[in-house]
């Protein structure tokens, strides 16, 4: 169930026909009736199969590989390590995309040389007649470890007398923020809070695992059809071969989702120097079992908040430090920390703050993207704060968050002036509103209600000066194509390009084809990562169809006689707004334009505001584009002689700027209420001395069908956003208040706080029973 | 990926136990549990009997003498059956909650009773049902009590050749109480952390029946005979209910693995047998 929030706030701007509206996805058949197709789904003529060797050991030198039976086995064309490599056996793994050039050294063997530094870095590739025959030539593959010691623990992994994982003292990042004066503000606190919060591994768990085909064309080119994220990737896949960039074409068709774990390079390189080896199509499909450990999961953070309060609620004073466990590769973790560092005082603003934030290199899995990015982990954190705080001096949480919400116009945490609508207030207001009546506590169900706000950005780091390209064209038949080489990760975001088309030229979404996740054949749409695929492919796509409607309009104005700016293009038609009366329908303007010779297709860039970085002694500068504001409200009851959390009802509020389809709002809200959750209360990788010890989804738990509570989404539309019609990015914001909210549930139902996630049974049963004896005492 | 292996598939019961006679392999019906430890590598063997094509072997039979069940009896059969609610009300409850929807629609009662895992979720209820387990070989057949079935943790007193072919149980008394609780990790497809079943007729104010089962807190599912003595035969106060938790937690030997520590196990066999016998006795004695 949807509520619309038509708020004297908004400004009605559009006379909107089908934006913001409940439609069908473009896709949606395809998908239901099972004739999409995968990357895993794609069989060529001669095709090998591929499969993967990852250590089994989280740090060990290898003193030799033994491939000489593997290779003699019969149906093997290939079997290649590092020695086999071109001779920088490197990768990047900076951000991907236009620019790149992070500041850190990103490069990641792409085969395991001499040492292996994580449980399941690749050692060796082999491509066979079969799976089954390139299974059992990985069985004859002998690897002559020597096991050394390791570091496993983030803090630990900064002693100097730690083992090197990476550079010469294992810090991948740090940054921080000196603003204000942090001694002055504590120095007025009536009250000051420290408290630590950290959290745990959590899994993308994508219903597709990492899934390609490589091969190499009659053009020489090499083509990768794979499921990705990001179809520039071409460039890394290029330059880890030493190839030109214009010989590699990487296509993605649909993403069976991706969450960040298919933003970095998966297997694309791995197909590729297969495919180079045996001049042969390669194919792999990730095992579930490899999957868990060949792509980067959610960082285990840690965050300790000191926070200077007066007595009325104003907070005067922040320390916080940040630590994050970076694993044995950089990847993003750079950026991931910097989001984390920035999104530290969550939708808060505080004029006096410390902020230090390290990632640290160990011998755990290679942490990465995953959506929320470090913010979602910032944002848990401080909502916890904020209810502690609200404890600490007597006052309604909600009513200490307002004395704090950072508003229009406010500096954030790196001096960036807020420009758009926060709209937290009213947000949060209406999930709190959506909960209803806090059930009375019985002998064996305790109940609870929880809140938490948020500011999570939404668009790349501005200082990668983002662009992003998109194609309109109108047929003589009135139907039109959008181009734009976006993949469509599941959100809907080739659905999206085909509605905003629509709009602009007058036609339903279901005449606009959009050609889309190719990174050749397309213009570059960039990524679909940061909240940003709608922002900044949506806006190239409008930008595009209105340069054509313009020349279209200007066409029509001299046939009816009229100025452009009296026309409007509407259910298949050009009318006079004026006079409806006098109009034309679409096919029969495009035809007549046609043959005047109009140029009915444009080809266009949006720019994402630009900014030259943080000055590194304080932190100080502009960093995203923009940012979406919002709340999650959950109630839950814990059962209290087992420690069982169950949430009952789950309420997502946010101002979307305007929702371009409702329905795919609605999905990305009620999806992360289930990931939330999970992050809250069950997900957990374990490992033990780097090695992941339940891989599989009978021991990972995420939530289930039978899981599900009663999930309802508020849409706030302030139209105050970068994106097409005034939209806000949404697919990372809707989630990041979540599992804070189911936390602070937990802790207003027990009436006692868990400062280390998940919350499983056992921990909550354990907090009750300590809270118990305490009280006896 | 799973392993090459051989595969015989007989049809009826007869050629089923002439197979196993003849050792041609281990024999499976769902493979929930097989085709996971396959794929993992677990299981080393690679010669099995497929019980899927014994339609002989999967019914559900109610009648005066009690309830029986097929080996092949799948659990969404017994969750689907309108009278197990009233034949064994703890066994449709543990049918609902046992893993996902896909896992119920293939595995066997049978499969989940002989797989031996102190976490099967179907036998604390059999236990408290004092279901027995028909076993069957080429020779013949013999019936045993369902609790005289396991001799260590995944050991059965199965012997080589001797299949387990159906489960049964007398009638419960009409005012019986039957439950089942199961604590895990989340709400659905989850391993049982901690599974307590309790059955409970009460007679003149007195408990005149009792049985207790606990999964997953020891080598295999369990009776807890020291609690149900100490409760047979007696009215029940809130005390007596926590010292017979007490006892039945004593009779637990649980270990800690990544679900849960063996201290955890400990404290909610405790709280549920509590639980368990304090609504059991409510329902009983209210009749």
């Amino acid at each position: 169930m949807t509520e619309i929030d038509t708020s004297p706030h908004a400004i009605v701007n559009e006379n909107l026909r089908q934006v913001g509206k409940n439609k069908p996805r473009n896709d949606a058949p395809t998908k239901v009736y099972g004739r999409a197709v995968y990357a895993g789904d794609f069989h060529m003529d001669g095709m090998l199969y591929a499969k993967v060797l990852h250590s089994d050991r989280a740090c060990a030198n290898i003193r030799g590989i033994d491939t000489l039976a593997a290779k003699a086995l019969g149906g093997v064309h290939a079997v290649l390590t590092s020695q086999d490599l071109p001779a920088n056996n490197a990768v990047m793994t900076d951000l991907p995309g236009q620019v790149g050039g992070g500041t850190k050294d990103t490069k990641q063997p792409i085969l395991a040389g001499d040492r292996v530094r994580f449980h399941g870095e690749p050692i060796a590739l082999v491509a066979a007649e079969s799976y089954e025959l390139a299974q059992q030539a990985l069985e004859l593959i002998v690897v002559d470890y020597e096991d050394t010691e390791g570091v496993f623990d983030a803090f630990e992994a900064q002693e100097p007398d730690a083992a090197n994982v990476y550079g010469d003292d294992n810090i991948v990042a740090a940054y921080k923020i000196r603003k204000g004066d942090i001694d002055k503000g504590f120095a007025e606190a009536d009250y000051v809070l420290e408290n630590t919060f950290s959290s745990q591994y959590q899994e993308q768990a994508f219903l597709e695992p990492e899934a390609a085909v490589a091969w190499i064309d009659e053009h020489d080119i090499l083509n990768i059809r794979s499921s990705t994220q990001v179809v520039e990737h071409f460039r890394a896949v290029a330059d880890a071969l030493g190839m030109p960039h214009n010989k590699v074409h990487l296509q993605a068709p649909y993403v069976g989702g991706g969450f960040g774990g298919k933003e970095v390079m998966t297997i694309e390189v791995w197909l590729a120097l297969l495919a180079m080896a045996t001049q042969r199509p390669v194919k792999l499909v990730q095992t579930r079992e490899n999957s868990f450990i060949s792509h980067g999961p959610r960082h285990p953070f840690t965050f300790t908040h000191k926070t200077g309060i007066s007595k009325s609620g104003k907070i005067t004073a922040m320390k916080i430090t940040v630590t994050s466990d970076a694993g044995a590769y950089a990847k993003l973790s750079p950026y991931i920390l910097l989001y984390a560092t920035v999104g530290a005082t969550g939708p808060y603003r505080v004029d006096n703050l410390w902020v230090d934030s390290t990632s640290a290199a160990t011998n755990n899995l290679p942490t990465c993207a995953y959506r929320g990015f470090g913010t979602m982990q910032a944002n848990t954190a401080c909502e916890a704060q904020m209810e502690e705080l609200a404890k600490l001096i007597g006052m309604d949480s909600l009513e200490l968050r307002r004395q704090n919400f950072i508003k229009t116009g406010d500096p954030n945490t790196t001096g960036q002036i807020i420009r758009s609508a926060v709209w937290s207030d009213q947000c949060a207001t209406q999930a709190l509103d959506a909960l209803g009546e806090r059930p009375d506590n019985t002998d064996t169900l305790l109940y609870g209600h929880g809140l938490a706000c948020y500011q999570q950005s939404y668009g790349r780091i501005r200082w990668m000066k983002d662009t992003s390209e998109s194609w309109v064209g109108l047929e003589v038949d009135g139907t039109a194509i959008v181009r734009c080489s976006v993949t469509d990760i599941g959100a809907g975001q080739m659905s999206a390009l085909a509605q905003i088309a629509g709009e602009v030229l007058g036609i339903p979404m279901s005449e606009v084809t959009v050609y889309f996740g190719d990174g050749h054949m397309n213009p570059l749409g960039g990524t679909s990562t940061a909240s940003r695929a709608l922002y900044m492919t949506g806006k190239a796509t409008e930008l595009a169809a209105k340069n054509v409607r313009n020349n279209l309009l200007q066409c029509m104005a001299k046939h009816f006689d009229v100025s452009p700016g009296e026309l409007d293009l509407g259910e298949s038609k050009v009318f006079v707004i004026d006079d409806p009366g006098r109009s034309m329908s679409i096919k029969d303007m495009v035809k007549h334009c046609a043959s005047l010779g109009v140029h009915r297709h444009s080809l266009e860039i949006y720019r994402a505001p630009p900014s030259e970085g943080l000055d590194p002694e304080t932190g100080q500068g502009e960093v995203f584009p923009d940012f979406t504001y919002g709340a999650h409200a959950a109630s839950v009851s814990v059962d209290v002689d087992t420690g069982e959390v169950t949430v009952i009802k789950s309420v997502g509020a946010h101002d979307v700027g305007q929702a371009i389809n409702l329905r795919a709002v609605e999905g990305q809200i009620e999806g992360s209420a289930l990931m939330g959750q999970g992050f809250a209360l069950s997900e957990e990788l374990i490992l033990e001395k780097g090695v992941l010890t339940n891989g599989s989804f009978s021991e990972y738990l995420i939530p289930t069908s039978e899981d599900v509570p009663d999930i309802q989404s508020i849409v706030l539309e302030s139209r105050s956003g970068l994106g097409p019609f005034g939209s806000k990015g949404i697919g990372e914001p809707v989630f990041a208040p979540v599992a804070a909210s189911i936390v602070n549930a937990v802790a207003d139902a027990i009436g006692t706080r868990i400062h280390h996630l998940p919350l499983t049974p056992e921990k909550v049963l354990a907090a009750m029973t300590a809270k118990k004896a305490a009280a006896e005492e | 990926m799973l392993p090459p292996f051989e595969l015989s598939q007989p049809t009826t019961l007869p050629e089923a136990l002439s197979a196993l006679a003849a050792g041609d392999g281990q024999p499976y019906a769902g493979g929930t549990i097989l085709v996971p430890d396959l794929r993992g590598g677990r299981e080393k063997c690679r010669r099995f009997i497929s019980l899927a094509g014994l339609e002989e072997l999967r019914f559900i039979g109610h009648d005066d003498e009690g309830t029986t069940l097929g080996a092949c009896t799948t659990i969404a059969d017994i969750a689907k059956d309108p009278e197990m609610a009233i034949a064994a009300p703890a066994l449709a409850a543990a049918a609902d909650v046992f893993a996902g929807a896909m896992v119920r629609s293939v595995a066997t009662i049978g499969g989940n009773i002989c797989c031996g895992s102190p976490s099967a979720d179907m036998v604390p209820a059999l236990l408290t049902l004092g279901a027995e387990v028909t076993l069957s070989n080429s020779e013949g057949k013999r019936k045993i009590p369902l609790s005289a079935f396991y001799a260590d943790y995944k050991k059965s007193v199965l012997k080589p050749g001797e299949l387990l072919t159906a489960v049964s149980w007398k009638p419960l008394r009409q005012s019986a109480s039957h439950l089942f609780f199961k604590l895990a990790r989340r709400k659905g497809d989850a391993i049982t952390v901690t599974g307590v079943s309790v059955m409970m007729a009460a007679n003149d104010g007195k408990c005149s029946k009792v049985r207790i089962a606990l999964g997953s807190v020891a080598p295999t599912v369990f009776r807890a005979s020291q609690a149900e003595d100490m409760l047979r035969g007696r009215a029940l106060t809130a005390e007596l209910i926590e010292k017979a938790a007490k006892a039945a937690a004593d009779q637990c030997s649980p270990i800690d693995d990544s679900r849960a520590s063996a201290a955890y196990r400990l404290q909610t066999a405790q709280a549920l047998v509590r639980r368990q016998l304090t609504q059991a006795w409510h329902q009983a004695s209210s009749v």
